[in-house]
C-alpha cells in the first residue's frame, strides 16, 4: 500500500517546522528528520522547501539561529522558537484546527 | 547586558560570511543525510547521489536563502541601530540622573545662551527682517526736508516744495504728502481725544493699503468741502465704535463736526514714522498754496512715495535733490540751503532702534558664545573623568564609533534639552520684551516668535551639541589603551585639554568683560540723563494736553475765555502752586520760527530760525524756569494789546551778544507783513526732550498766538497723579466735550522719554550679568577639575610643609590668571568695539575710565569667589590621604 505523498502547501511547511522547533531547538537536518519520523512517510517535504522556510522564518523573526555543536561533534546551525514565533505557532495551529474540523463535518457528518 | 552575547554570536555578517555559512549548514545536512542512507544499505556514492536527488532545486535553495539573510541582515542593522540609539539615550539619562548638577548647569546654561538669542532674534526679526504692512514695503520712500546749513536732515516740507516736487517728478509712481491730524470723538460718553493725520489720497495708495472695512480716500477726495469723510484705523474702531461692523457711511462727531466714516483699516496697519495715528482725514493743501507767506515757508508736510520699477532710492533722491536745487535759485529767500533726504522705508521706520537692535543681538551673541564654552568645558572634563568607564565600555566590545555616538548622544540630549527650556525662556523673553519695549517699538504689534525663529534656536543647540560632543567624544576615544592602563593622573593628554579648558574660560571671560563694559557705559548714560538739569523742574509736576474743539472755538476770545477760565480755576484747587499752559511742554518737542530783528539788514537767503512757543502767563513759574530779566507775561498782553515776546537766554547770547535785546522789536514766522513784537523778557534756556540741547528759543503769549489746544502744566505739593481727578472735574465743568488727554506727571513724561535707552541697557544689563554667571560657572568648573586633579601634588607639596595659605595662594593664583587674561583681552575688545555703542551713549565716552575700572572690579571680585570653594577644598586635602590613595 504505497499512497503518494501529499503535496504540502508553504504554510504547511511553516507551520509544521514551528510545531517541530516547539519540543527543542534543532539543526535543519533534525527538523526534516522529526517531520519524516512524526508523519510516517505521509507527509514528504522536500528538504529544499525546508531549508527554504527555515531561512524565511529566521527574516520574519519568528525563529532564531545560532552555531552550536551536533551530536557528533561537529559545527551545526540550530534553530528555536522565538516568543513571537510560539505567538505564531499557537494562532496556526487554532486555524489548522477549526479549518480540519471543518472539512470533517462536511465529509463525516455525525 | 545582552548587547556583547549578540556580538559574539552574529556581528553585522558580510555577504562571504553568510554564503559560507549557508554552505556548511548545507553541507552539515548532506552529509547526515547520506550517512543515514549508507546505515540503510546503500553504498557511500549511492547514498550521497541520492541525498542531493530527494533534497529538490539545490541552486535556487542557495539563491533563496541567501536572499532571505540578506533581508534579515538588513533588517537587524537597522533595529541595532535604533536599538543603540535608545540604549545610548537611556545611558546618558542614567548619567545625567547620577550627577543631576552637571546636567542641570548644562542644560540651563544653554537654555538661558539660546532662549536670550531667540527672544532677541524674534525682535530684531519683527523689526529689521520681516516685511511691513505695506504693498511692496522695499519700493516705499520716505522723503524728509533737509536744511544743508544746520545739518538738520529730518524736518516737513512746505507745500509749494511738495507740489513741484510731486509734478516735476519721474521717479515715484506715488507720492503723497501728510500732516498732523487728529481730533476729538464727542460720543454719548466721555469725549476721546484721537490722535491722527490729515493724509492725501496718495499717500494710503502709495502704501498699498487695503481696507478692512468700506474704503480708502479716492485721488480728488482731498478737498475736504461740505462733507467731510474719516478713515478709522483699527484700534480706534474696536476701542471707541466697540468695532461697529456697520459703521461705513455713519457720521460720527468729530471735534464738533460732523463726519461720514468711509472705511477702517486692517489691524496690522501702522502709519509710519506716525504710528501713534488712528483716525485718517483728507489732507487740503489749497488753503496754504493760496497764501504766499506760507506756500514755501510753512514746513509742516511729511512725505512718502512709491518708487517706479526699475529705480532705486538713491536714484529718486538724486532727482528730488535735483529739484530742490532748482526750487533754491527760484525762491532763495525761502529756500537757500534746503534740500530733500530720501530714505527706504524699511529704515525710516525702524529709525533709531537699529543701532540698539544691532548692539543687543551683538551681545546676546556673546553670551550664546559663553554658553557653548561652558558647556564645551564641562564636557571636556567630565569626558576626562569618565575614561576609565569607557575604557571599560571599550574592552567589552564597543568599537570607537560606538563610543563617539554614544559621547554624541549625551551631548545631543543636553543641546535639546537645552534647546527645549531654551524655548520656554524664548517665549518668555520675547513676550516680556515686547511688553517692556511697548509702543516704542514701531511695529512691536508683530513681534511674536514664529517658526523660522523656532528652526534656528534648535538649529543652534543641536550643532552646539554635534561640535562641543565631537571634541571630547574623539579625544576621549584616542585616549582608551592610556586609560585603561593608568587611572587618569596627570598626564600629557590631560595637561593639554586642561590647558584647552583655561583658554575656554579666558575666551568666557573676556567676553563677560565686553558685555559687562558695554552694559556699565550704557547704565552711565542713563543716570547721567536722569540727574541731568534740564532748565526747569520736573518735581511735583503734572502735564495734560487740552485741544479745543467745535465751532464755538472757532473765536480767539472763546479760546481766551476758556483757558483763562481754566487757569482760574485750577490755581484755586488746594496743592497747586501754579499752573501754566505751553504750545508743547519741551520734552515733546516744539514749533519753528524764523527770526528777523528790526533794524537790521535783512540776510541773503533764509532767516535764521529759533524754537516758538505760545505761553500762558504763569507758564515759566510753573515749570520752574527762572525769568532772568524784564518781565513775564500777564493779562495785559492780550489779543489786542501790542505784540510781545519774550526770548531765551541763549537767544538773546546768539542775536544780541554785545547788547540787551529788552526794547528790541522782532518779528517772528514768514509773513512780512506782521507786525513787529517788542521784546519784554529773557527766561532761562530749557533743554528740548529728554536728552537734547537747549537751543535759542522765542515765547509770545498764548493770547497772542492761538492754537486751540495747549499743553498744561501744574506745579503740585502734593502727589501730582492724585490731582488728576479734580483737573478732569474742572474741565468737565467748563465744557463736557473737551477731553483732557496725555495726563502723566512731568517724570512720567521723562521716563518715557528715556523708554528707548532704557530697554537697551536692561537688556545689556541683564545679559552681562548672564554673562558674568555663566563665566563664573566656567571659572568654578575649570578650578574644581583642576584641584581635584592635583590632589597628589597639593598633598606632597602640605606633606613637605606648605602651609595652608600656601596651597589655598596656588588654586586662588591659577584662578586670577585666568581672570588678569580675560581682564585684559575683554578690555581691549571693548575698547575697539566701544565705537558701536557711540550712537547709545550720553555723556560718556565709549572708552569710559569708571566703567573699565568698575568692570575690572567686579570681574576680579567674582573670580575670587568663584575660586574660594575649590581654593578650600584644596586646603583641606590630608596629604595622607592623598598618598595613599595612588
Amino acid at each position: 500500500m504505497t499512497k503518494p505523498p501529499i503535496d504540502l502547501l508553504q504554510g504547511t511547511v511553516d507551520v509544521l517546522i514551528l510545531r517541530t522547533l516547539a519540543w527543542e531547538p534543532m539543526h535543519g537536518y533534525g527538523v526534516a528528520r522529526f517531520i519524516r519520523q512524526r508523519t510516517e512517510g505521509v507527509l514528504t517535504i522536500e528538504s529544499a522547501a525546508l531549508y527554504q522556510a527555515l531561512h524565511r522564518l529566521e527574516r520574519k523573526k519568528w525563529i532564531r539561529a545560532e552555531w552550536g555543536l551536533s551530536e557528533n561533534n561537529r559545527r551545526a546551525k540550530y534553530y528555536s522558537l522565538t516568543a513571537e514565533g510560539r505567538r505564531q505557532l499557537r494562532e496556526e495551529t487554532a486555524t489548522w484546527r477549526s479549518y480540519a474540523e471543518a472539512v470533517f463535518k462536511v465529509l463525516e457528518p455525525v | 547586558m545582552g548587547r556583547p552575547r549578540r556580538y559574539l554570536r552574529f556581528p553585522w555578517r558580510s555577504s562571504s560570511r553568510l554564503r559560507a555559512d549557508l554552505d556548511e549548514e548545507l553541507k552539515f545536512y548532506f552529509d547526515m543525510r547520506t550517512r543515514e542512507l549508507v546505515e540503510q544499505g546503500m553504498t557511500d556514492a549511492d547514498a550521497r547521489r541520492e541525498a542531493v536527488r530527494e533534497f529538490g532545486d539545490v541552486e535556487y535553495t542557495k539563491r533563496y536563502c541567501l536572499a532571505e539573510d540578506a533581508m534579515s541582515r538588513r533588517e537587524e542593522r537597522r533595529t541595532d541601530l535604533v536599538a543603540e540609539l535608545r540604549q545610548d539615550m537611556a545611558h546618558s539619562w542614567r548619567t545625567f540622573r547620577r550627577s543631576p548638577g552637571f546636567a542641570a548647569i548644562a542644560v540651563l546654561t544653554l537654555a538661558l545662551g539660546i532662549g536670550a538669542n531667540t527672544a532677541i532674534f524674534s525682535v530684531v526679526n519683527g523689526l529689521l527682517l520681516r516685511d511691513l504692512p505695506y504693498g511692496n514695503p522695499d519700493r516705499l520712500v520716505r522723503v524728509w526736508g533737509a536744511h544743508r546749513d544746520s545739518g538738520v536732515d529730518r524736518s516737513q516740507l512746505s507745500a509749494g516744495d511738495f507740489i513741484d516736487l510731486r509734478t516735476r517728478q519721474r521717479s515715484f509712481s506715488a507720492l503723497g504728502a501728510f500732516a498732523w491730524g487728529g481730533g476729538t470723538y464727542i460720543g454719548s460718553g466721555d469725549p476721546v481725544r484721537l490722535s491722527g493725520a490729515r493724509v492725501d489720497a496718495n499717500v494710503l495708495k502709495a502704501l498699498g493699503v487695503r481696507p478692512y472695512l468700506g474704503r480708502i480716500f479716492a485721488v480728488g477726495e482731498d478737498s475736504s468741502g461740505v462733507n467731510p469723510t474719516i478713515v478709522l484705523g483699527f484700534g480706534a474702531w474696536r476701542r471707541v465704535f466697540g468695532s461697529d461692523s456697520t459703521i461705513v457711511g455713519k457720521a460720527v462727531n468729530i471735534s464738533g463736526r460732523s463726519t461720514t466714516v468711509i472705511g477702517v483699516l486692517p489691524p496690522t496697519f501702522f502709519f509710519p514714522t506716525m504710528a501713534e495715528a488712528e483716525i485718517f482725514t483728507p489732507l487740503d493743501l489749497t488753503p496754504v498754496l493760496r497764501d504766499v507767506n506760507r506756500t514755501r515757508k510753512f514746513h509742516y508736510l511729511g512725505v512718502v512715495g512709491k518708487l517706479r520699477p526699475g529705480t532705486t532710492v538713491t536714484r529718486a533722491g538724486t532727482e528730488l535733490k535735483g529739484i530742490m536745487a532748482q526750487l533754491e535759485r527760484d525762491f532763495p529767500q525761502s529756500n537757500s540751503n534746503m534740500t530733500v533726504a530720501t530714505v527706504g522705508m524699511r529704515d525710516a521706520v525702524v529709525g533709531d532702534t537699529r543701532p540698539a537692535l544691532l548692539v543687543l543681538l551683538g551681545a546676546s551673541l556673546l553670551v550664546l558664545l559663553i554658553a557653548c564654552a561652558n558647556v564645551a568645558g564641562m564636557l571636556l572634563s567630565r569626558a576626562v573623568s569618565r575614561r576609565q568607564e569607557l575604557a571599560v565600555r571599550a574592552a567589552l566590545g564597543a568599537g570607537r564609533a560606538r563610543l563617539v555616538r554614544q559621547m554624541m548622544t549625551e551631548s545631543l540630549v543636553l543641546a535639546v534639552g537645552g534647546g527645549a527650556v531654551g524655548l520656554a525662556v524664548a517665549l518668555w523673553g520675547t513676550r516680556a520684551l515686547v511688553a517692556s519695549a511697548g509702543d516704542r517699538l514701531p511695529a512691536a504689534s508683530q513681534v511674536t516668535v514664529d517658526a523660522t525663529v523656532l528652526l534656528t534656536a534648535l538649529a543652534v543647540s543641536i550643532a552646539s551639541g554635534v561640535v562641543f560632543g565631537l571634541i571630547p567624544a574623539l579625544a576621549a576615544s584616542r585616549g582608551i589603551q592610556l586609560a585603561l592602563k593608568e587611572s587618569g593622573r596627570g598626564t600629557s593628554s590631560g595637561v593639554s585639554r586642561h590647558r584647552m579648558r583655561t583658554a575656554l574660560v579666558t575666551g568666557q571671560l573676556a567676553l563677560a568683560v565686553m558685555l559687562l563694559v558695554g552694559a556699565g557705559l550704557l547704565v552711565r548714560s542713563l543716570v547721567g540723563l536722569q540727574k541731568r538739569d534740564l532748565g526747569y523742574s520736573i518735581e511735583s509736576t503734572l502735564t495734560f494736553e487740552l485741544m479745543l474743539a467745535g465751532a464755538r472755538y472757532d473765536s480767539a476770545a472763546a479760546q481766551d475765555q476758556f483757558f483763562d477760565a481754566l487757569y482760574t480755576r485750577l490755581a484755586a484747587l488746594p496743592g497747586v502752586v501754579a499752573v501754566g499752559g505751553s504750545g508743547n511742554i519741551p520734552m515733546r518737542g516744539g514749533a519753528m520760527a524764523s527770526l528777523a530783528i528790526d533794524g537790521r539788514p535783512q540776510p541773503e537767503g533764509r532767516l535764521p530760525e529759533v524754537g516758538y512757543q505760545p505761553v500762558s502767563d504763569n507758564l515759566f513759574k510753573a515749570m520752574g524756569v527762572p525769568l532772568e530779566r524784564g518781565r513775564a507775561f500777564g493779562p495785559q498782553d492780550h489779543k489786542d494789546a501790542p505784540p510781545v515776546v519774550i526770548l531765551s537766554e541763549s537767544a538773546a547770547r546768539a542775536y544780541w551778544p554785545a547788547g540787551d535785546p529788552i526794547g528790541a522789536r522782532v518779528r517772528l514766522g514768514p509773513n512780512p507783513n506782521d507786525p513787529w513784537m517788542t521784546v519784554v523778557g529773557i527766561v532761562g534756556d530749557v533743554r528740548m526732550g529728554v536728552d537734547g540741547e537747549s537751543r535759542p528759543t522765542a515765547y509770545v503769549p498764548s493770547r497772542q498766538d492761538h492754537w486751540g489746544g495747549m499743553a498744561i502744566v501744574m506745579r503740585t505739593t502734593t502727589d501730582p497723579a492724585s490731582m488728576l481727578p479734580a483737573v478732569r472735574r474742572e474741565v468737565r465743568a467748563i465744557d463736557p466735550t473737551i477731553p483732557v488727554s496725555d495726563a502723566y506727571s512731568m517724570k512720567q513724561v521723562r521716563a518715557q522719554g528715556l523708554t528707548d535707552r532704557r530697554l537697551p541697557m536692561q537688556l545689556m544689563a541683564a545679559f552681562a550679568v548672564l554673562a558674568l554667571v555663566l563665566a563664573a560657572v566656567g571659572v568654578y568648573g575649570v578650578m574644581a577639575y583642576s584641584v581635584a586633579a592635583r590632589t597628589r601634588e597639593i598633598g606632597v607639596r602640605v606633606a613637605l610643609g606648605a602651609q595652608p595659605r600656601n596651597v589655598f595662594g596656588i588654586v586662588v593664583r591659577q584662578g586670577m590668571g585666568a581672570a588678569a587674561a580675560g581682564l585684559t583681552l575683554g578690555l581691549l575688545g571693548a575698547a575697539a568695539l566701544g565705537k558701536v555703542l557711540t550712537s547709545l551713549l550720553y555723556g560718556v565716552k565709549p572708552t569710559d575710565v569708571v566703567t573699565f575700572v568698575g568692570v575690572a572690579g567686579v570681574l576680579l571680585a567674582v573670580v575670587l569667589a568663584a575660586c574660594l570653594a575649590p581654593a578650600r577644598r584644596a586646603v583641606r586635602v590630608d596629604p595622607l590621604e592623598a598618598l595613599r590613595s595612588e
